[in-house]
């Protein structure tokens, strides 16, 4: 998913711990909810539900991640992606492949008692729907958090408001924010602490790169950086076989961007994915409105619709109301 | 463009005042003088801040806006002796800023004003209570509060027009009246609204060294302080909004 040019950006990432991640955060929904899904899970794999059988892993993620923010003083902006650009039909027809057949080889795994592998598989059969996006909404209103529709893709949205400075970073573990020209993009902030690679658990930290570090310390220019891309290949293209991230940005440094970039199956003409990156859809008029959470409303929802025991909720509640009854002027505005 | 000279004091307290809330602002400058308005992180506070181009020793400038780091700044105040002179020249290019003093000579790159947010408009409020109280003694009283609570309520009786500020902690109290000649009303009317001490004492180093503080206070409102520093050629504003009281 996204673009790999993680190779590119590995030198100029920074570690800013999370005492420097202070500030308005405008997280990639859709991302994060994938996260919950596919992170938030029991060992077999299966992903907590309630006595309907609907699935609750993002409720349980957006309350507890959103909590652990907000004790670190980052307050969380969701942004929600509207309908996908057409040319990113194809990826979203692959992706739903790779999930059918994670799904049926979960039930596989399960059957034969492979609880790792069921595991893997469950999370690959995560899928962002519209109950999720719709329940995901409901509570983030509950619980005080600002969510924000965006007309297509949420990481142009993110991306467009850091640059209006109205957030201080866009929030994704994808690249594409960069290609969309965030300022300032963060990593690893709405994942838990761990992560399994391969079988083993990691400790995972925030990351955060600059786009004006990453395009001066690579010599190209914003468009450039889109060049190099497609290239590779992106949401929107299939990326020109055999190319790497190194043999892009030779090719992209030499001026041969437009000689090759036809080897690649592109959804549009390469000028138009690269306007698409350059200048997309994005709302301009919205409000970033936080307030305290409204407890009775969040223990309906959880305790009473989806069966949360209410000591935890509450436990999650009282931190997300770290500074408990504290207005902000947005009400006076 | 803008080259001017200081007084280290008057420099000082301005970062102060600013630094209190943010870490970092967009600084509008033209040849009236400097002026900031942000608010901090969380929107709980607000900072605005005027000085005026008099206030300066040499002042040039033509109107512009400048993205500053303020706490970059802030961290190196103590490199400052308390009677330099200090001087500013923003560079051609407009994305560094000369800071020069006693000797040294510090060049801070400046942020993008375009990643910094927006200046927010100065809200419309109705606080019915406005009077005036000596710097030092607010702030007295904010530290004072700070050993038993993290909150403190301002308060003022209509009947008997006397301040009253109230900081109750799990077992402990502590309560300053101030009435008669320590406060001067503009409007004498009841408020009473309840405020976080972390971000009065942020506040509280720079009121506290004002002769007087205009106070303006409503009830479940945000309170407004203002003062002026530069012998009246700066004035600060905060606006803090309120802590609302659970049932």
């Amino acid at each position: 998913m996204g673009v790999a040019l993680r190779p590119l950006l590995a030198e100029y990432k920074e570690s800013p711990g999370w005492e420097g991640l202070g500030g308005i955060a405008a997280i990639d929904a859709f991302n994060a909810l994938y996260q919950f899904l596919s992170g938030i899970r029991q060992a077999d794999g299966a992903p907590l539900m309630d006595n309907e059988g609907r699935t609750t892993s993002h409720l349980s993620g957006l309350l507890f991640r959103n909590a652990n923010l907000i004790e670190k003083n980052i307050t969380p902006v969701y942004v929600f992606d509207g309908k996908p650009p057409v040319f990113k039909a194809s990826t979203l027809a692959k992706r739903r492949e790779v999930r059918e057949n994670a799904a049926d080889a979960w039930e596989k795994a399960l059957k034969e008692g492979d609880e790792e592998s069921a595991r893997k598989f469950a999370m690959a059969s995560s899928k962002v729907d519209a109950y999720i996006i719709d329940s995901s909404k409901e509570l983030l209103s509950a619980l005080g958090i600002a969510w924000i529709q965006a007309p297509e893709e949420g990481e142009a949205q993110s991306s467009f408001m850091t640059q209006s400075g109205d957030v201080t970073y866009a929030v994704s573990q994808d690249y594409d924010s960069l290609l969309f020209g965030a300022p300032d993009l963060v990593r690893n902030i709405t994942v838990s602490g761990k992560k399994r690679i391969r079988g083993k658990v990691l400790s995972v930290y925030p990351e955060r790169l600059r786009l004006e570090a990453v395009l001066a310390g690579m010599r190209v220019t914003q468009e450039e950086l889109i060049q190099i891309a497609l290239l590779i290949g992106t949401d929107y293209n299939s990326g020109v076989p055999g190319v790497g991230p190194k043999t892009a940005v030779k090719i992209v440094r030499e001026g041969k961007f437009y000689d090759r970039i036809g080897e690649s199956e592109n959804a549009a003409e390469p000028d138009q994915l690269i306007g698409y990156f350059m200048d997309p859809p994005v709302e301009r008029s919205y409000k970033i409105e936080s307030r305290p959470p409204d407890p009775d409303r969040v223990i309906d929802l959880l305790c009473g619709e989806h069966g949360f025991t209410q000591e935890r909720v509450e436990a999650g509640l009282e931190r997300l109301g770290a500074k408990k009854g504290q207005a902000t002027l947005d009400s006076w505005f | 463009m803008l080259k001017a000279t200081i007084e280290a004091d008057i420099f000082r307290e301005t970062i102060d005042a600013v630094s209190a809330l943010v870490n970092e602002c967009r600084l509008h400058v033209d040849e009236k003088g400097i002026r900031t308005i942000t608010v901090d992180t969380s929107n709980v506070a607000m900072v605005s801040l005027e000085l005026s181009a008099s206030a300066f020793l040499t002042f040039a400038a033509e109107p512009c806006e400048i993205g500053l780091d303020i706490e970059k700044i802030r961290s190196m105040m103590s490199m400052i002796g308390k009677t330099d002179i200090v001087s500013l020249e923003l560079d051609d290019s407009g994305k560094k800023l000369k800071i020069s003093f006693g000797g040294y000579e510090y060049s801070i790159t400046l942020l993008d004003t375009k990643t910094i947010r927006k200046d927010p408009n100065a809200p419309n409020l109705n606080l019915p209570a406005t009077f005036e109280v000596p710097g030092a003694m607010f702030y007295d009283a904010i530290k004072a509060s700070g050993m038993v609570s993290d909150k403190i309520s301002l308060a003022v009786s209509a009947d008997t027009c006397v301040f009253t500020m109230n900081a109750e902690g799990d077992s402990d109290r502590i309560k300053r009246e101030l009435a008669g000649d320590d406060v001067h009303y503009i409007t004498c009317a009841d408020a009473r609204s309840l405020f976080s001490l972390d971000y009065l004492k942020d506040m509280g180093k720079s009121i506290g060294r004002a002769e007087k503080v205009q106070i303006r206070l409503g009830t479940d409102h945000p309170v407004q302080f203002s003062f002026v520093y530069a012998g009246g050629k700066g004035s600060v504003g905060y606006l803090l909004a309120p802590r609302i009281e659970a049932d």
